[in-house]
């Protein structure tokens, strides 16, 4: 069974990857959908569900990671207007 | 723990407002915790993001004793909240510190921590 700790591991491991994209929409849309997901499945108390959450969520993370190395690989040449508000 | 820790944060902070330097807001019996008290400012910062992150109204109370669960989050509030705070420090919280902190003081504490070991000279 998949305890609570290793689920907010799994969380924050997809907030950092998710950090790594260089194009700001998909980083901002990583992070949104990871807490969604998160929040969504938070009251699950089915042991078989919470280990299908938690599998979802592992391959997930490989996808993010696998994904993030081709946006490095085209870094987009400006800055999107959402970055420059927020400076 | 708490009681002590007020008191002598009450100390700190006058020791603060009289000197410039941060040196003088490490007295060696904060040491004992583990982490030293964090400066105000820091804890400010802290109180902002958590604020902002839990959506509380500007006339919510919050001190440094103020416990995450109790200002209404929930588990993963402070996941995004130690997120906010990497990003806004520059450093980065273990997984095992991140899921022992409850309360704003040792979130602020944590960061302090971490700030000060940052090898690189830059101005936090």
């Amino acid at each position: 069974m998949v305890d609570k700790s290793q689920v907010l591991s799994l969380c924050r491991s997809l907030l950092r990857a998710g950090r790594k994209y260089p194009d700001y929409n998909i980083r901002e849309y990583t992070k949104r959908r990871t807490l969604d997901g998160f929040r969504m499945n938070k009251n699950l108390t089915d042991p078989s569900k919470v280990e299908e959450a938690y599998a979802e969520g592992k391959s997930q993370l490989e996808v993010v990671e696998r994904v993030v190395k081709v946006y490095l690989a085209y870094p987009p040449k400006t800055k999107n207007i959402m970055e420059l508000k927020l400076q | 723990m708490n009681h002590g820790s007020s008191r002598v944060h009450g100390t700190r902070e006058q020791l603060t407002s009289l000197s410039a330097t941060s040196l003088s807001c490490k007295a060696p019996s904060a040491r004992s915790i583990g982490t030293s008290q964090a400066k105000p400012e820091t804890v400010q910062k802290v109180s902002d993001i958590v604020r902002e992150q839990l959506a509380l109204s500007a006339d919510t109370a919050l001190t440094a004793e103020s416990k995450f669960s109790a200002l209404g989050a929930d588990s993963l509030d402070p996941v995004e909240i130690v997120m906010a705070l990497e990003e806004k420090f520059d450093i980065s919280v273990e997984e095992s510190d991140a899921q022992n902190i409850t309360t704003i003081q040792e979130t602020a504490d944590l960061i302090e921590d971490l700030v000060q070991k940052k090898p690189a000279a830059q101005a936090s």
